[in-house]
């Protein structure tokens, strides 16, 4: 009997913290002026934001990554202190980027359940649900961009919402394709000029030829252009997959979004590899005898430069042709004005997984230069003039046989993005060293259920390693020097966040978020152990007229897909999701 | 009553009782998944509670799969030869293609084992388990092409669609590499078997190589694959795997239980017999 009346005790108590809590939220005017207040996103606001947002996904079109705040610098980040969090829906992946505007901070849940949070106090202004249907798995969606007065979030099964960024409403819905059909989205789009640029993803066994980038209006949603990211027809890049028919061509997935060249009118992307991955079973080994074919499986792993009015292709660079070992370059593009040869060319600097920085002009995509970073063994040279590589035979995957290449699939970097700083003239980038035992194997242990890409990725320490696996690498990019190198243990997880104050801040696999100086790469500051390993892009901004530093917890694969060789790391088993926002007190 | 029966239906009954003692162990080795790769995710695994009727044999098809009454009959059948109760789940998901890893959720809330799927070594993720054979199937070269008898008819040089990724076709581009250039077939690897067939019916390849149940299937829907025929696989020989059921790897008691089964039904002629029944439909050989 007491019992019972605890009980019920309990359940009322719980009903009305709902309610109440409900209330709360219908109630604060204060807290829903803050979000009705946010300014209209101008194209000129997003050409030049204001130091204290962070609008895009890179902050900036040119995809630096860069926050020119410096309150929190180098002699005052020993204080820095955590002023609030938020708990997101915990299990999927997120590797969230948070938007800031006018103090207003954007976040997409794994459920994608989006929501608008003061960015001082971390109170809940609106949230929106996006309802995933039956059989797509809660995960999160790596951007957002904010234009006009809306908010625009990509979704698991591929459509594409405009969320009023003052009320939370929805202003539209576009399905851009067929969730059953395999495709949707895992990075969001970025608005050029107006249209908004979506890349899809998942194009794999049930949708052949290919992925796409996609124009939209931004007034309504509706898709103005599509570029395929399988070349087609009878011209040589419609002829570079060995004669396959483009009804068996799959892959060329545009899961990272791109940058965008304010000057030319031009938007830049990266394009993922071919599907499956080992070249000898998505028939593009053995090397058709017939000349008319090439294997160099075009656009994938390449550059593309589109006109964002047009949806026009203006030109592409390719930098590894037929990619047989899951070696994406697809990440961030950088535009950069740079010094090649004495002259200052107008540059798009990315990495793929190889880990090997590469330049080319981002006029034409002449190719320009190179520097490798980790340990690999798949490129054995690159030709000086064209950036062609010539690839190790030894590395190709073979039926049957046990293949060793470094990196491992994950790569030497992955979806976390490298970042610049215009103070220091330096790229920073997380890395990792490791290699793979590679081995061939099917995927048809049900008609429907597959998985993987045909090769198994054993993953295993980079020989006579020093045990160090996660790097920040500096390097200077007027002169492609090494700055500076900072080693441990864990793997780094995160982004790169240089800031004004001469900071770089990351986070670790280890729950770690530090922060080094700039120029030197000493470590200043080490935050208290997170709740769960930090895979995200983190951001700064400016609220009340203070600066903080955001970063989203969770565990999201990528590479902290490192068990074999990191086993010691424990993490949560169900996977907590949490925004950590710090300010020096 | 045969002693067969008898055994089973003891069996059976210890199976019952001993399922509810093997209940928390598992619900527990559920709370503790192990991280990264190893152990898929499922939306709100947290709030997934342990079965609570034992005396149940919890089965999933999956009509997707053009196999599935066959694999539902199967588990009728040895539900029957443990003396529980069958207890179906058809999965209601109606994309085209899935990863395996949405079968996790699946086998948390609504099932023990999900037929029908293919006994590849090393072809699966370690969280997974799976039963015995209980039928074994094969993949079909098939063509329009008049005067191919086998494989080895077509001439160097013309397409083969396969169904990417299959063991069939992992077998085939094995042997065609090692074949001298000019000796080699172009082999373009389709998505699914409708695609490949389709391949075949648009003229971009002289020969599909599919999956014995899908062919079936599609040749009572779509008159082009109703006109194809079966070639022999040779210089090849027969792919042919053995199909069960998967299951959760720590299920280890319920599916050492199956396996029993499967071996007693075999033995006694009730799974040739089902085979028989559905090769019958099909036109067929019998799985």
């Amino acid at each position: 009997m007491i019992a019972q009346a605890l009980l019920r005790s309990t359940i009322l108590a719980t009903s009305l913290t709902v309610v109440t809590a409900t209330m709360a939220l219908a109630q604060t005017p204060a807290a829903n002026n803050l979000a009705s207040r946010v300014t209209t996103v101008t194209d000129d606001m997003l050409k030049n934001p204001p130091d204290g947002d962070w609008l895009q996904w890179r902050r900036t079109y040119d995809g630096w990554g860069y926050s020119p705040l410096d309150q929190i610098n180098k002699s005052n980040v020993k204080n820095l202190k955590l002023v609030w969090s938020w708990g997101m829906t915990p299990g999927g992946t997120t590797q969230e980027t948070p938007l800031v505007h006018d103090g207003v901070m954007y976040i997409q849940n794994s459920t994608h359940l989006i929501q608008a949070i003061n960015a001082a106090t971390g109170q809940l202004l609106w949230q929106y649900q996006h309802r995933l249907p039956e059989g797509v798995l809660p995960n999160g969606v790596r951007n957002k961009a904010i234009y006009g007065d809306n908010l625009y979030v990509a979704t698991r099964d591929a459509h594409i919402l405009a969320i009023n960024a003052k009320t939370g409403k929805l202003v539209w819905d576009q399905q851009v394709a067929d969730v059953k059909k395999g495709w949707g989205y895992t990075s969001g789009p970025l608005v050029a000029n107006g249209v908004l640029i979506q890349g899809m993803t998942n194009c794999s066994n049930a949708q052949p030829g290919g992925c796409f980038f996609s124009g939209h209006d931004t007034k309504t949603g509706k898709e103005l252009w599509r570029v395929n990211t399988i070349a087609r027809g009878d011209t040589p890049e419609g002829n570079s997959w060995n004669g396959v028919p483009v009804e068996a061509r799959y892959g060329a997935s545009a899961w990272i979004a791109g940058s965008y060249d304010v000057e030319q009118n031009l938007f830049f992307a990266g394009v993922g590899q071919p599907y499956p991955w080992p070249a000898v079973l998505n028939g593009l080994l053995p090397k058709n005898a017939d000349a008319k074919y090439t294997n160099n499986a075009l656009y994938t792993d390449s550059t593309l430069a589109i006109d964002p009015t047009s949806g026009k292709l203006k030109w592409y660079h390719q930098y590894l042709q037929n990619d047989t070992l899951d070696l994406d370059y697809v990440y961030e593009r950088l535009i950069l004005d740079l010094p090649v040869n004495g002259q200052t060319r107008k540059t798009v600097v990315t990495t793929g997984k190889l880990g090997i920085i590469e330049a080319i002009d981002r006029t034409n995509g002449e190719w320009l230069w190179h520097k490798e970073t980790v340990p690999q063994n798949v490129v054995q040279s690159i030709d000086p003039k064209t950036g062609a590589k010539t690839i190790n035979p030894a590395v190709i995957p073979q039926i049957g046989q046990t293949t060793f290449n470094c990196p491992a699939d994950p790569g030497g970097r992955a979806w976390q993005a490298t970042s610049y700083s215009p103070k220091t003239r330096m790229l920073y980038m997380p890395t990792v060293e490791f290699c793979s035992n590679t081995v061939l194997n099917p995927l048809d242990p049900g008609q429907v259920y597959t998985g993987g890409g045909l090769a198994t990725y054993n993953r295993v320490p980079v020989p006579n390693s020093d045990g160090k696996i996660g790097q920040v690498r500096a390097v200077k990019l007027d002169d492609r020097t090494d700055a500076w190198m900072y080693r441990q243990y864990a793997p780094v997880t995160t982004s790169t966040l240089p800031t004004g104050g001469g900071l770089v801040f990351v986070g670790t696999l280890d729950r770690k978020l530090l922060a080094f100086d700039d120029t030197t790469g000493q470590l200043l500051w080490t935050s208290p152990t997170f709740p769960n390993s930090i895979e995200s892009f983190p951001i700064s901004y400016m609220a009340d007229g203070k600066q903080y530093i955001a970063v989203v917890t969770n565990w999201s694969s990528g590479l902290g897909r490192l068990k074999l060789i990191t086993p010691d790391i424990a993490l949560p088993a169900h996977n907590p999701h949490e925004v950590y926002v710090f300010a020096v007190e | 009553m045969s002693v067969f029966r008898v055994v089973l239906r003891a069996a059976g009954l210890c199976l019952a009782s001993l399922l509810a003692v093997a209940g928390p162990r598992e619900a527990h080795a559920q709370l503790e998944p192990e991280f990264y790769n190893d152990q898929p995710y499922a939306y709100g695994e947290w709030t997934m509670g342990r079965r609570v009727d034992d005396s149940q044999f919890r089965y999933c098809v999956d009509p997707r799969d053009p196999g599935f009454e066959q694999d539902g009959d199967v588990a009728e059948a040895i539900a029957r030869a443990l003396l529980l109760q069958p207890q179906r789940y058809v999965i209601p998901n109606t994309f085209e293609v899935e990863d395996l890893t949405r079968l996790y959720s699946i086998l948390l809330q609504q099932c023990d084992v999900v037929m029908g799927f293919k006994l590849i070594p090393g072809g699966y993720p370690p969280w997974v388990g799976l039963t015995r054979a209980y039928t074994q199937v094969s993949y079909l070269f098939v063509t329009a092409k008049p005067d191919l008898r086998s494989l080895g008819d077509l001439p160097p040089g013309r397409p083969i669609a396969a169904t990417g990724g299959t063991s069939a076709h992992v077998r085939l581009a094995s042997y065609n590499l090692s074949l001298a250039p000019a000796k080699r077939w172009p082999i373009f690897p389709y998505g699914t078997d409708q695609m490949a067939l389709e391949g075949l019916a648009s003229g971009a390849a002289d020969v599909a190589l599919v999956w014995d149940p899908s062919f079936r299937a599609l040749q009572k829907t779509n008159a082009a694959v109703a006109s194809f025929r079966v070639i022999a696989p040779d210089p090849l020989p027969p792919t042919t795997l053995g199909v069960g059921g998967l299951m959760l790897r720590q299920n280890t008691f319920l599916r050492n239980a199956i396996d029993q089964a499967i071996a007693a039904l075999t033995s006694d002629g009730s799974l040739a017999a089902i085979a028989a029944k559905f090769a019958a439909q099909a036109g067929g050989k019998p799985r």
